[in-house]
């Protein structure tokens, strides 16, 4: 299945430099659409107000943070089919298990470059 | 006051008391028999209440002496100093780290986006554009010679903050100095949602080693 570089992206971070980064990689993998959240609450209500074909979000966020965000998007039935990669600087081994039960699609450990996220991006979609 | 030495002050100055009345206690007793009771009870009691004003006295000498060490050890802390000096001076150094650390980022950034926006103009123009933010790119990476001194003058605060503590915890002998104070609300959030930060590289995970996490 082919990657649709038009959908829409939602990346989560609450670092401005951190998500000017990930939109610019993404940039270079072809994604033009991509909206950008400060926290996991703020990403809640732009994702019930808009659908995204990829969520990006960091873990260590205030008030909500990633893994309550991810939680939150798989308990909801209209949200829970999105594909949701986790870019976090939270490596230890628990965190991975965490994610990976609470239903997350991919997990990359900060700091990482261009070729890991469109690896990650691309094996979500199957390529 | 150790616990025998107490009993032994108690009981020694009534022994006396109680073996001249055991001897006196077959015969009838006399007037002098009365007196003699008395002299030998006051001196008892005399001695009895010498003993603990000894006791008492010592003991606090003991805690004049302990107050006096902990007030020169707290003064050796020189905590007033430590909260506004060292510390204020760390916390202004940390935080021109992250200003430092930021605005070059953010130049690196922009020439980064210049250099990506500039492809559809001609070759001579190309190349001077990016001869031109080469070099603020090298001008921005200055920020690390800064920070790098920055960060030096704070882990020597730090260093120095932990010889003053290590000291006074060592004069106040103090027990189970490993052990965890009451969870804040804070590290209890964080132990809940797995919030442990950026690892050591020692100890964080590759980015392998979770693939074949997600894989398994």
């Amino acid at each position: 299945m082919a990657i649709d570089h038009t959908m829409p992206v939602l990346i989560v971070d609450d670092y401005k430099t951190m998500l000017r980064i990930i939109r610019n990689l993404l940039k270079q993998i072809g994604f033009e659409d991509v909206d950008e959240a400060a926290d996991g609450s703020e990403a809640l209500g732009k994702m019930r107000d808009k659908r995204y074909g990829l969520v990006i979000s960091d873990w260590n966020m205030e008030p909500m943070t990633g893994i309550e965000l991810l939680r939150e998007v798989r308990a909801d039935d209209k949200l829970n089919r999105t594909p949701f990669i986790m870019v976090t600087a939270e490596s230890k081994t628990e965190n991975v298990i965490a994610a990976k039960k609470a239903g997350v699609n991919n997990y990359i450990v900060k700091p990482f470059n261009a070729q890991t996220l469109k690896a990650k991006i691309d094996a979500v979609f199957g390529e | 006051m150790p616990a025998k030495r107490v009993d032994r002050a108690l009981t020694e100055p009534f022994d006396r008391v109680r073996a001249y009345v055991d001897a006196k206690s077959a015969s009838e007793a006399s007037f002098s028999d009365v007196v003699s009771l008395a002299e030998i009870t006051a001196d008892s009691m005399q001695a009895f209440f010498a003993s603990i004003d000894r006791s008492i006295y010592r003991e606090l000498r003991d805690i004049a002496d302990y107050i006096t060490r902990m007030r020169d050890e707290i003064a050796a802390l020189r905590a007033g100093e430590l909260k506004s000096g060292k510390i204020a001076t760390a916390g202004e150094h940390l935080g021109a780290i992250v200003t430092a650390t930021e605005q070059a980022t953010n130049t690196i950034m922009e020439c980064a986006e210049a250099m990506m926006n500039a492809e559809g103009e001609d070759e001579a123009t190309f190349k001077a554009l990016v001869n031109e933010k080469v070099m603020e790119i090298f001008e921005a990476c200055s920020f690390q010679d800064l920070t790098g001194q920055r960060i030096a003058r704070v882990i020597e605060t730090l260093e120095n903050i932990e010889q003053r503590v290590g000291r006074f915890a060592a004069a106040v002998k103090t027990d189970g100095d490993d052990q965890a104070g009451p969870e804040t609300d804070r590290e209890k959030r964080a132990r809940e949602l797995l919030l442990h930060g950026p690892q050591d590289a020692k100890v964080a995970i590759a980015q392998d080693d979770i693939d074949a996490l997600m894989r398994g």
